[in-house]
């Protein structure tokens, strides 16, 4: 670019001779960079457009030449029509294509939308460059008639660019260095060219237009040189056809330009070309009623899209409504089932124990008394064991549910000493209790009660006789904290992460025959968890264990 | 009418809770009336005017609920004490007894001396 607008500098500093030689190097320099630069940036196969640009390009630098030659060798400038015109205007259809090409890639460009918007465009513009640039010539007196056809096929032939700028300017693609360049060099183009043809009558080889079209030339080369331009055909998300604001101005203007033509006509006391307006206007009434016709109809469409969406998506939530109270009763059906179960296991429990109780009462024999000592003992393990299965199995379904009422802890604690103090002595296990008054907490008696009885239970359980089971309570930092320890067998530390386990039991509960279901610790850590506390264990192999459970204190 | 206590209406369906619990409940004193099912315990309620009933909760025809529900909408039957005995032990189970007007509620198993103990405290100490 920058060498490019030196050479335009220089270019004006040039003798008439020397301008019209350098002239034609700027436009032949130009189109070797299009071509070297769509070789450098694009692979094979996609480069046509770019080779379109360069071969109309070339056409107007042949031309260029071709006065060149006659300027400089023959002092004069070529006849009028000349071979130069076939080069210039044969050049224009193949930039025209270039961009059209170019346009295409980024797609949107062959819809109904996009062909009635070019249609609309093209229909205002041909409107102006007819009234304005074409038929002027037809009255001028110069040359001949076929002269004055030539020079009526420029404007033409802008016709055609004009198009393509205004696609370029609405278009999807994504706003690159090298698509603005590319805007930019066709723009000037036009510039030039309606310029040129606003004063063809004191137009002489030199002028300040020249600047124009080399300026163009060199943006062309510039725009092929950018790298940017192997992505010129990927189109922008954000600017896939949409009534931008750039298209609706577009669109406004080529349909005012028949009112805003005869205004001027009229204005500038010109001869009015009533028909080529009058047809202008209706060809532009017509388009745009179509165009109208086709919006209408996207918003129809848009509408059913939506109804149907809408439908859908509420057929969707129905549904969804429907399963979840499915679900709802599928949970329901197994919380029914699982408290029919239990009912099932405690009513022939409860005859065993009551009928037991009977008969204990009744019978003197010692003998029979412990035999129907054991029974009821293992009648109230069997109970438990159900208790603990309906507990673990709720948990299964999800979180405890609690209620809350205060909780005076200490009671508790003394109260799961007493219960415990027969199973302790019969194990011959020394049972301590280590208590002070403590902040009242939050949480359900009968959960935390069964909590401290199932540490308390497992403690006496693992502690060989003579031993010692010990409960410690204390408050602080807004935490309770509850202590068990005792003189135990001990958990190895391989076994401690599992202990919270649903089901898990310790190999040395195994070995020794320890009785239990490995429920007793999984459903003391789900009522601490409910309660929003924690749970641990400190444990040394054959000295001993001690869990620890802290419970934040009433707010 | 053994020996002119007061009558307690005893309603179960599992034969064998329904004898242990009376037999508990003469030996302590009181007359004894039972019902294998809701509408029975009804009909007995309705005849002899006991002065508590023991219900058990899942029974057939009519649940423990209905029979509760039953004699408290019935003005000369509603001063009936009544005790919910269920194997239904969950909380919500509980509450829902109390909450349709029942004086207690025991779980099953229950120990003999709390049954009597319970059924002695509604009935007021006996002379």
């Amino acid at each position: 670019m920058g060498a490019g607008a030196v050479a335009i500098g220089v270019y004006f500093l040039l003798p008439p001779d020397g301008q019209s030689l350098f002239y034609v190097v700027i436009g032949a320099a130009c189109v070797a960079t299009i071509f070297v630069g769509s070789a450098w940036n694009l692979p094979r196969g996609e480069r046509l457009a770019w080779q379109l640009f360069g071969l109309g390009l070339a056409g107007q630098v042949a031309g260029d030449a071709i006065f060149a030659v006659y300027e400089v060798s023959l002092n004069r400038e070529p006849p009028s029509p000349s071979v130069a015109d076939v080069f210039y205007l044969g050049g224009y259809p193949l930039l025209a294509i270039g961009v059209l090409l170019v346009l295409r890639r980024l797609g949107g460009q062959t819809s109904r939308t996009a062909i009635l918007d070019t249609a609309i465009i093209f229909s205002g513009v041909a409107l102006v460059q007819w009234v304005f640039f074409i038929d002027p010539y037809k009255h001028m007196a110069f040359g001949t008639e076929s002269a004055r056809l030539v020079a009526m096929a420029y404007p033409a032939m802008d016709v055609l660019l004009l198009v393509a700028l205004a696609q370029l300017l609405v278009g999807p693609g994504g706003r690159t260095l090298a698509y603005r360049l590319l805007l930019a060099s066709v723009a000037l183009w036009i510039v030039a060219d309606e310029l040129y043809g606003l004063n063809v009558d004191t137009y002489q080889g030199g002028d300040w237009i020249d600047a124009l079209w080399l300026g163009s030339y060199v943006v062309w080369a510039a725009a092929a040189l950018e790298p940017s331009m192997a992505h010129i055909a990927e189109p922008d998300r954000r600017r896939l056809p949409r009534l931008t604001n750039t298209r609706l101005a577009l669109l406004a203007a080529a349909s005012f330009t028949a009112p805003v033509a005869l205004l001027i006509e009229r204005a500038a006391h010109h001869r009015v070309h009533a028909f080529v307006i009058a047809l202008g206007g209706a060809t532009l009434a017509a388009v745009v009623l179509l165009r109208l016709a086709g919006l209408v109809h996207a918003v129809e469409r848009a509408g059913r899209a939506e109804r149907a969406a809408r439908r859908e998506a509420e057929q969707a939530q129905q549904l969804l409504a429907y399963q979840n109270q499915q679900l709802l009763e599928i949970d329901r059906l197994k919380d029914e089932f699982v408290s029919s179960i239990s009912h099932e296991l405690r009513t022939p429990l409860t005859s065993i124990a009551g009928y037991v109780e009977l008969l204990l009462e009744e019978e003197e024999d010692p003998g029979k008394r412990g035999h129907l000592t054991i029974v009821e003992r293992n009648a109230e393990r069997l109970l438990a064991l159900v208790s603990d299965l309906l507990f673990a199995a709720r948990l299964q379904y999800g979180q405890l549910e609690l209620e809350r009422r205060p909780v005076d802890l200490q009671t508790l604690v003394l109260q799961a000493i007493d219960s415990a103090r027969p199973r302790a002595l019969a194990a011959s296990v020394q049972l301590g209790g280590d208590t002070v008054p403590v902040p009242k907490m939050r949480g359900e008696p009968a959960k935390l009660a069964q909590l401290l009885d199932n540490l308390v239970s497992n403690a006496i359980k693992f502690t060989p006789r003579d031993g010692r089971v010990d409960v410690r309570l204390s408050a602080r930092d807004r935490m309770i904290r509850v202590e068990v320890s005792d003189t135990g067998i001990g958990i190895p530390d391989a076994e401690r992460e599992r202990l919270f386990e649903r089901f898990f039991r310790a190999q040395s509960a195994l070995e020794r025959e320890i009785q239990g279901t490995g429920l007793g610790l999984y459903i003391s850590k789900a009522i601490v968890d409910a309660h929003g506390g924690r749970i641990g264990v400190d444990s040394a192999p054959g000295e001993g264990t001690t869990f620890v459970v802290e419970l934040p204190v009433a707010e | 009418m053994s020996d002119g206590g007061l009558l307690v209406l005893c309603a179960d369906d599992d034969e064998d809770i329904l004898t242990l619990v009376s037999l508990r409940l003469r030996r302590a004193g009181y007359d004894v009336a039972t019902a294998r099912d809701g509408d029975a315990a009804i009909e007995i309620a309705r005849t002899r005017s006991p002065a508590l009933a023991v219900l058990d909760v899942m029974m057939p025809r009519r649940t423990g609920y209905q029979v509760l529900e039953e004699l408290r909408g019935d003005e000369r039957l509603r001063d009936i004490k009544v005790i919910l005995l269920s194997a239904r032990v969950q909380e919500s189970d509980i509450a829902r007894g109390l909450e349709a007007g029942a004086d207690a509620y025991m779980a099953k198993p229950f120990k003999a001396k709390e049954l009597v103990a319970k059924v002695e405290e509604l009935l007021g100490a006996r002379a």
